[in-house]
């Protein structure tokens, strides 16, 4: 306050009709000294403390947005190395998947051929099942057939050479079985 | 032709035989009509034949059976013809046959050969088959060409056979 006062005389000058830098009433100047100095007092004592609250508040604040600031940017900083770590193994992880997908195509490759080798196996065993039942079908009809006509034949034959005696004989016989029988 | 209808024939046939004193004659006699029947498939479609007016039908029976017959027995194969019961008449002389030999203490035996057996054969069959069965058998002989040559005799449920055709048919099944 002091300084403020000087300044103020030495922005008027010591051109003050009393030779002085001061003003020249000293009473004016001790009394709005002694004035200020009640005012600011009285500021101080009543607006003093809201005034250090509200600085202290802000300073919190401040403080608390400070150390948001530092938990985000280490925050940032953990997801930025982490990136990088990604990053980093990215094309380890995209090696080790082409050769998973390598491996599967492998195995995929390999298990396509045993089906196919084994589908081919069946078919050519089931080829030859039909075949054989083919065969052995046609062989049965061949055999129904030659019989068929082996007893068509026989009849006629039969029927021919069974004459009179011929069926009295087969007659004879009969009734002599039937005899024998008991 | 269910069984009891065939039989309810066959006992009206058996009452006719009785009431006409025809009971050795008439089961004999429709056998033998059945049997000639089953060998004539012509005779049998027009004695058959719904078209053809019973009464001509009837007179075709007489006209055929006429003296060889007695009258009880044309009288009843005249009824079973009118009553177009042509196709069954064969089972109906099974029954009659069977019910009568049945009523005399004996059984019948169907015998079917290519051709007609003898008398004598007939006896000396039926002679081996009452010593066979230990009852008295009465043979009715039946013509069937199907049998081609030899013997199928059905007495009861038993079945005898001797005959080519079933010889041929194991020799068929033989293969």
């Amino acid at each position: 306050m002091l300084s403020t006062i000087a300044l103020l005389a030495s922005e008027e000058g010591a051109h003050h009709p009393n030779g002085y830098w001061l003003p020249g009433d000293l009473k004016e100047v001790l009394w709005g000294t002694l004035a200020f100095v009640i005012v600011f007092g009285l500021l101080w004592w009543k607006a003093g403390p809201a005034l250090k609250k509200a600085m202290a508040g802000r300073t919190e604040r401040i403080g608390d947005h400070m150390s948001a600031a530092a938990t985000q940017r280490t925050e940032a900083e953990a997801e930025r190395d982490r990136i990088k770590a990604a990053l980093a193994d990215s094309d380890t992880e995209a090696a080790r998947i082409v050769e998973d997908a390598r491996q599967t195509a492998d195995a995929l490759h390999t298990e396509l051929e045993a089906r196919a080798e084994a589908d081919a196996v069946a078919l050519r065993e089931r080829g030859v099942a039909d075949i054989e039942a083919a065969q052995r079908q046609a062989l049965a009809n061949l055999t129904a057939e030659v019989s068929r006509l082996a007893l068509g034949a026989a009849e006629r034959v039969v029927h021919h050479n069974l004459d009179d005696a011929s069926q009295q004989a087969l007659i004879e016989q009969y009734i002599s079985q039937v005899g024998a029988a008991n | 032709m269910s069984e009891t209808r065939s039989s309810v024939y066959a006992e009206a046939v058996l009452a006719i035989a009785r009431a006409e004193d025809a009971l050795g004659a008439v089961p004999d006699e429709l056998f033998r009509f059945a049997g000639a029947l089953e060998g004539h498939d012509e005779l049998r479609e027009k004695l058959g034949d719904p078209h053809i007016p019973a009464a001509l039908r009837q007179q075709i029976v007489q006209d055929l059976m006429g003296d060889r017959a007695t009258k009880a027995s044309v009288a009843v194969i005249t009824m079973l013809v009118g009553a177009g019961r042509v196709g069954d008449i064969a089972k109906i002389a099974h029954e009659v046959a069977a019910a009568a030999a049945s009523s005399r203490g004996e059984q019948i035996a169907e015998v079917r050969s290519a051709v007609a057996l003898t008398d004598d054969q007939q006896a000396r069959l039926a002679a081996a088959l009452t010593a066979r069965t230990q009852r008295p058998v009465t043979v009715r002989n039946i013509v069937d060409p199907a049998v081609l040559g030899g013997v199928v005799t059905t007495i009861g449920d038993a079945v005898l056979d001797g005959s080519v055709r079933t010889r041929l048919t194991q020799l068929r099944d033989a293969f």
